[in-house]
């Protein structure tokens, strides 16, 4: 084996795989932003109490943690036009779908995935606020949004970051599963180049080293914003 | 003026308020003094519904409440009305000194920005902590921040500012500072405070009014002099009686 980890194929590699990246990251991004305000929603329904929806939102969280993701990806992108076909009777609505990029149900079934987990991670950021807080809104007569918005939140917002970065992080990992619909992101490329070229070792070694320096910036990104969000905590005047 | 009307008040099957009177004047302060789990912080709780009293009537100037059965909109007008200092200061962390303060101003009484800066500072000024105005709850000690508690209760002008025990939480050498300038303000403002403490020298000294609760019922009322120097009942000087020797 005189080419074994050849610099130069390894380069090549890296120079294939690397535009499968912004996909990648893109369906990570995309997914984040989504599950994020997914979550927010269902934290507050559930936070609120607010009947009926507040229990589905139960219901919800309890589900979506409970799937695996890749059952949650299968449902969006096998079952959602079954679904349309079913209700709509006409095979018309289905075919409207199929002008949908797999990417957007592998968007949808890791927005499920995820939204869930987040819900969880709010629900317990708002926990650590202390009751007092809200005490204090109302009895100055504070409306529960103007409260939640600018008091809890803000709180709520440093608890929850380091854990949102962890699930980010998961998540940005998880994308690879997409491939299982026939999105081509990093992963799904690396495994048609390994096929192709019958060099696992070589594909693999650089899909982790992508995989790995892409993590490496958003723990980064991640420990800037949970800084910046915890202006209050530091013990330096403005 | 503030009147309630026969409070009662359960949790569970433990009965806290059992039908309890009291009307304050306006401009007046009137102190509450008890036993722990005499009713007292239930009571000044339940006239703002942080503890919704389960019965009782309350009238606040010319409005009469219902406080069992009063609506969203009358819940959040009888808080516009009042202010609370609480037991542990509560005031919002992520916020400095000023803005504690201003919250309330510009988000609840739609005050304009700089109206209520300057307003801000100037109660600020009044508890001597507007040379802290832009530090963080987290940067002050208790006494300090329990003054901008104070002072972001008073800019609201309420129409009474209730006090739970404000001093509780603070270490002894600090207790001194937030009762000055409680006296301050009760001598200085003309508000209607209602205050509930085991500060018997703060009751004797500014008091118009001791109200004396054990069991969920307001045992003895009157002026501080006859309470706390001359107790008519036997409840009262028991409990006094502890506070004696201070």
């Amino acid at each position: 084996m005189d080419n074994f980890l050849d610099p130069v194929f390894l380069l090549e590699i890296f120079e294939h795989l690397i535009k499968y990246v912004p996909i990648t990251l893109g369906l990570a991004v995309g997914t984040m932003i989504m599950s994020c305000l997914l979550a927010l929603m269902v934290t507050i329904l559930r936070y609120k109490k607010v009947p009926i929806l507040g229990k589905i939102g139960d219901i919800y969280v309890l589900l979506g943690r409970a799937l695996p993701s890749m059952i949650l990806i299968y449902l969006a992108f096998f079952g959602i036009p079954v679904l349309l076909m079913a209700v709509s009777g006409t095979n018309k609505s289905a075919m409207l779908l199929s002008g949908i990029p797999p990417i957007a149900f592998a968007a949808l079934g890791l927005t499920l995935h995820t939204g869930a987990y987040l819900a969880e991670i709010f629900r317990g950021a708002l926990q650590s606020v202390n009751v007092g807080q809200t005490e204090a809104e109302l009895s100055i007569g504070m409306t529960w949004n103007q409260a939640f918005f600018r008091i809890i939140l803000p709180q709520a917002a440093v608890f929850a970051t380091p854990m949102m970065a962890n699930q980010f992080l998961n998540l940005l990992k998880g994308t690879s599963i997409a491939f299982m619909i026939s999105v081509i992101e990093l992963f799904g490329a690396a495994n048609v180049l390994a096929s192709n070229n019958n060099a696992y070792l070589e594909v693999y070694i650089v899909t982790a080293c992508l995989y790995w320096s892409t993590s490496i910036c958003f723990e980064k990104l991640a420990s800037v914003l949970e800084y910046n969000l915890s202006y209050f905590k530091r013990c330096t005047s403005k | 003026m503030i009147k309630l009307e026969n409070f009662h008040k359960s949790f569970g099957s433990t009965e806290v308020l059992k039908g309890v009177s009291i009307e304050v004047p306006t401009g007046s302060v009137t102190v509450i003094l008890g036993p722990s789990g005499s009713g007292k912080t239930t009571l000044l709780r339940s006239i703002n519904f942080l503890e919704p009293a389960d019965k009782g009537t309350m009238i606040l100037d010319d409005k009469v409440f219902d406080m069992a059965a009063a609506s969203k909109k009358e819940i959040l007008e009888v808080r516009r009305n009042t202010a609370m200092v609480f037991q542990n200061y509560n005031l919002f962390a992520n916020m400095t000194a000023l803005e504690n303060v201003k919250e309330g101003l510009v988000l609840v009484q739609k005050m304009g920005r700089y109206e209520a800066l300057i307003k801000a500072e100037y109660y600020l000024e009044k508890v001597g902590m507007i040379n802290r105005e832009h530090f963080y709850p987290v940067q002050l000690s208790g006494g300090q921040q329990q003054r901008v508690g104070i002072a972001r209760a008073l800019a609201l002008n309420p129409k009474v500012i209730l006090f739970d025990e404000p001093t509780s939480a603070l270490d002894p050498e600090l207790v001194g500072e937030v009762l000055e300038i409680m006296k301050k303000i009760a001598k200085e403002e003309n508000s209607t405070m209602i205050v509930v403490t085991h500060e018997i020298g703060f009751a004797r000294d500014v008091a118009d009014q001791v109200i004396f609760m054990e069991g969920g019922v307001v045992v003895e009322t009157g002026e501080p002099r006859d309470i706390i120097e001359n107790p008519k009942e036997e409840r009262t000087r028991k409990f006094l009686a502890r506070f004696s020797n201070r």
